[in-house]
């Protein structure tokens, strides 16, 4: 097997005039050294993209950010393969570079001089970016008359918050093996979404589907990371001219350069009666891109959808732009835009709250969304617990008790947040049960285990309509050749999609079994399913194969982005937040998290718990200590040294993780997916609490004790020199 | 990573005349706790690795002496000397600092030779062993000799070491009626490189400090020892307005620079917080 490693590009934006590869091909030990003009001649056209074709294999004529693949290099031995980089010369003529969100609006440096739709989902077959703009998809949405009500409003509040770019960091990092074989290809890949690397990769070779296989075993963690194309094409295309079996495994320092989450800049602006009635709201988000937009047009349009909160307000005005700049590409990540907003939005309730001397519970219970009224969308709020949630998160906390809000140099403070998520719509799961003559069976689903434990929930789900032992069951994982289509493993959907496609596969088994017990004139109680097989052919043979298929209904948003069927399910998600302010410092420690969810009727509620204070514990890195840091589109800290994931030690003292009691009449046995909504409250909760102890609000991301020390000086009229 | 020549001498002598001052990618390694990433990184590609493990348990022995002070073989690991009684007893402000040092692999490794040599100014034990007046002492190919931990450390990651010298030995005099802290802070995850350090070292007679040292660390390019700032202490009792001013004092002193753990003015706070601090918890263990 020969082993890849990357070539990268050392510039954020340049015309490659020339590339140099003679030295590394003349390395002893080499291979074979490849550029795009090597890729072209095995792929007319190497570009792929969910959304936009726009990400080529290796980079071809120009580099659009910095680790941008130009060369790659082969060798059986990874250091041969490693060395011989450094002996590849490129030669840039460097163009104008844009790097923050903002700025790409209205910037000379144009990312992509010509913009190629992708075409392949459903919800995104408007896509067409907008010509000679950084612009990949601009959403908007327009709901009653917000002009108006803010020109009549008792009070206007206008507020700008950021987010930082930050990344998925499996611990895991990329890899993929391509083998060649007789009838085409296999790839065994560390991927959320086999079944589009097989559509994509075909796609790219001209092949029909069946020629690809592809492969996901276990993965060490995924987030959002390992979906569409990350290290497939590159390992394909080097296996397919190399005729060799070949592997692509990036270093962890390389995962900085692949994938990360959108930056972004929030402006939201509300008109509230002196009541604390939320009457209009306008939302503006700009979403930083990067260089290819992976899945960031869907960010950008679904979590656009739910960008004013989960409040009743008659009039919304919502624009939402995703967009290109020289960075590294940003996807979706556990939550799918939704942490950004709910940041903003429940940071903002809380700023409102205060300035209105409203306690912030009472600011949430005036206007939040109640079961059947319609959402900005007009979809109406069916199944969606944000009531229980917001009413047991307040009792879990104590909320209507005094609290103690420390002295001298400790003060302490509380928050709380609530966000909700659209589910992504519409998409598609297919399964197949087997059932073997002596009563086992296999569930085939390209759903991918990654840690969340699908494999158990989907078990029991089979376990459940076929009233058999879970011991019986084998998952077989995602394997293209035998497992049907999956859209993919993300966006908290497997659980209600797959689940329903499984439980239905499940179903169509078990009414095949009861139909060859008519046959016998017994009933499935009255015999086991080994002898049923036997009675039917004469000894232990045979199969019965069910198969299931889901796909929810949705409606494509009209140009106001209205719609009846925004999703098929909501997902809501709170935090709530005590904390110690040391005031010397502005040093502070979690004292106590509460993470509730409505995930319907969970279905493994063990699992579940661990998923709320995993997706908990993510986003509190998000917002505490997580930042890539960038000069001139070079990440800095590319390292797990240098860039700060939580440890143990940075834990809440208390935490608590909770699914409230609910039932999604929808879902498969009352169930919806869970994977994102602990991420939902955790950053506005933590800055709310922030600013109930000392006073600071924080605006951007992330919250550090350096930022509250400094607000505090201002406070007290003696600001931090700035440096 | 490239293929390197791996040598493996039996004492100092041999690992000196394996050195090549000309040749900076020949080095020695320790624990190699630090070296391997840097390897990893590609920042140093060594052609000759000269690894110090066959020197024998001598050359990381801690000894007690009838005076009251310990040496140290450089080759101790963290682990060993975190478990010494020796040290528990002498300088217990070590096995504190150990507790929160890295982690148990990098301190099963680690040695304390190599955690001086490396000059890392977010290392913990520099700016303690400086509080504790401790002295390397060096073999080189010309001679051997003992820097203070001051005449030691350069600049950033720059140690006044030849280039065909090492350190075989730490010594820390008897600290009798002294009283050793070292307080660190983070400002990012609790698991990182300290944002500051801060290591003070008191001798009371009474209410009287008589002598006192005050190092500063990690927001520094090098441990630092404020001279000025623990001059004034010295001969007098503590009180508040003495505290400011120590603290006022080493703030002028402290040449910090802003990195991504914060800025220089925010560690300026830090450091009058964590300093004052740190001498009121130094004062509280010489009256126990």
């Amino acid at each position: 097997m020969l082993v890849a490693k990357v070539f990268r590009s050392t510039m954020a934006h340049a015309v490659i005039r020339a590339i140099d590869v003679s030295r590394a091909r003349a390395q002893p030990g080499v291979y074979a050294v490849y550029t795009a003009e090597d890729i072209v001649g095995l792929i007319a056209k190497p570009f792929y993209g969910p959304a936009f074709h726009d990400q080529p294999i290796l980079a071809l004529g120009k580099v659009h950010h910095v680790g941008e693949p130009v060369a790659v290099v082969l060798a059986e031995d990874p250091h041969v393969a490693e060395n011989a980089l450094a002996s590849i010369e490129v030669e840039y003529e460097p163009l104008p570079a844009v790097f923050d969100e903002i700025e790409a609006m209205n910037s000379k440096a144009v990312v992509h001089e010509v913009l190629k739709p992708a075409g392949t989902f459903p919800d995104l077959k408007h896509l067409s970016g907008k010509k000679n703009t950084n612009i990949a998809l601009d959403f908007h949405l327009l709901r009653g008359d917000p002009q108006k009500a803010f020109k009549q409003a008792d009070h206007v509040f206008e507020h700008y918050f950021k987010t930082q770019p930050v990344l998925h960091l499996p611990l895991e990092p990329f890899a993929t093996v391509a083998v060649p074989t007789h009838t085409g290809l296999t790839l065994h890949t560390a991927s959320q979404s086999p079944s589009f690397v097989r559509i994509e990769i075909a796609r790219l070779l001209g092949w029909p589907e069946n020629r690809v296989q592809v492969k996901v075993p276990y993965l060490g963690g995924g987030f959002g990371a390992k979906l569409y194309i990350k290290t497939e094409a590159l390992a394909s295309a080097c296996a397919l001219l190399a005729q060799r079996a070949v592997k692509l495994a990036l270093s962890m320092e390389e995962q900085f350069y692949v994938i990360t989450k959108h930056a972004t800049t929030l402006r939201i602006k509300s008109a509230v009666t002196k009541e604390g009635q939320i009457t209009a709201r306008e939302c503006e988000v700009w979403w930083n891109g990067g260089a290819f937009a992976d899945i960031g047009p869907r960010v950008t349009q679904k979590s656009g959808f739910t960008a004013a909160g989960p409040y009743d307000i008659e009039n919304v005005q919502i624009d939402s732009y995703a967009l290109y700049t020289n960075l590294p590409p940003a996807g979706a990540l556990r939550g799918f835009g939704i942490p950004q907003l709910v940041w903003a939005y429940e940071s903002h309730t809380d700023m409102m709250a205060r300035a209105l001397k409203i306690d912030p519970l009472q600011m949430r219970r005036k206007n939040v969304l109640r079961e059947g009224r319609p959402q900005a969308t007009g979809t109406l709020m069916r199944d969606a617990a944000l009531v229980p949630v917001l009413e047991r998160l307040a009792q879990l906390m104590h909320w209507d008790e005094p609290f103690d809000h420390g002295s001298g140099t400790w003060r302490r403070g509380r928050g709380m947040a609530i966000g909700f998520k659209a589910s992504i719509a519409p998409t598609t799961s297919m399964a197949i049960v087997v059932i073997n003559a002596d009563g086992s069976c296999q569930l085939q689903s390209s759903t991918v285990d990654m840690g969340q434990g699908s494999d158990t929930a989907m078990a029991q789900i089979v376990c459940e309509v076929l009233d058999i032992d879970m011991g019986v069951i084998k998952v077989v994982h995602p394997d293209t050749d035998v497992t049907p289509y999956d859209m993919a493993t993300l966006g908290s959907r497997s659980t209600y999609h797959m689940g329903h496609a499984v439980k239905r596969a499940a179903e169509h088994a078990r009414d095949q079994l009861a139909a060859m017990a008519v046959e016998f004139k017994l009933t499935l109680n009255e015999v086991s399913i080994a002898d049923l097989f036997k009675r039917k052919y004469g000894m232990q043979a045979g199969n019965v194969v069910g198969v299931g298929s889901f796909i929810p209904a949705y409606t494509s948003p009209d140009a106001q982005g209205q719609t009846l069927q925004a999703t098929p399910f909501w997902m809501i998600g709170a935090t709530g937040v005590e904390l110690e302010v040391d005031t010397e410092t502005g040093q502070f420690r979690i004292t106590q998290m509460i993470n509730l969810v409505d995930v319907g009727n969970p279905i493994n509620p063990e699992i579940v718990k661990t998923q709320i204070s995993g997706a908990a514990i993510m986003q509190m890195g998000f917002t505490l200590s997580e930042k890539m840091d960038f000069d001139e589109g070079q990440v800095t800290n590319a390292s797990l040294a240098d860039y700060k994931i939580p440890g143990i030690r940075d834990l809440p003292q208390f935490m608590h993780n909770e699914a409230v009691s609910a039932f999604e009449q929808s879902g498969p046995f009352g169930a919806k997916g869970v994977g994102e909504s602990g991420t939902f409250g955790v950053s506005p909760a933590i800055a709310n609490a922030i600013d109930d102890a000392v006073g600071v609000r924080l605006t951007d991301l992330p919250l550090t004790a350096e930022a509250i020390f400094r607000g505090m000086r201002i406070h007290a009229g003696q600001p931090l020199q700035e440096d | 990573m490239k293929a390197f020549e791996w040598e493996q001498p039996r004492d100092w002598g041999e690992a000196i005349s394996m050195l090549d001052p000309r040749d900076l990618t020949v080095r020695v390694m320790a624990g190699g706790t630090a070296l391997m990433l840097m390897m990893k990184s590609g920042v140093f590609q060594p052609t000759r690795l000269i690894s110090l493990q066959g020197l024998g348990q001598e050359a990381g022995a801690i000894v007690q002496e009838a005076q009251g002070g310990i040496r140290i073989g450089a080759l101790c690991s963290l682990t060993a000397l975190g478990q010494s009684s020796a040290v528990a007893t002498t300088a217990p402000v070590i096995i504190r600092t150990l507790k929160t040092l890295s982690n148990v692999r990098v301190r099963n490794v680690a040695t304390l030779g190599g955690h001086l040599a490396h000059a890392d100014p977010h290392m913990d034990l520099p700016p303690v062993m400086m509080a504790l007046g401790a002295t390397v002492k060096t073999v080189g190919a010309r001679s051997s000799r003992t820097l203070t931990m001051s005449e030691l450390y350069r600049g950033y990651y720059e140690t006044a070491l030849e280039p065909d010298e090492l350190i075989c030995e730490i010594v820390i005099p008897s600290q009798v009626g002294r009283s050793a802290v070292y307080l660190k802070c983070s400002t990012r995850a609790a698991d990182d490189w300290p944002t500051l350090g801060v290591a003070v070292n008191v001798k009371c007679d009474g209410d009287v400090i008589e002598k006192a040292r005050i190092v500063v660390s990690a927001a520094t390019e090098k441990p630092i020892e404020l001279v000025a700032a623990q001059t004034l202490l010295e001969g007098h009792s503590i009180s508040p307005s003495r505290l400011n001013d120590c603290a006022e004092l080493a703030l002028a002193q402290a040449p910090l620079v802003s990195d991504a753990r914060g800025t220089a003015s925010y560690k300026k706070e830090l450091l009058r917080v964590y300093l004052k601090r740190a001498i009121q918890i130094a004062l509280k263990g010489t009256i126990s």
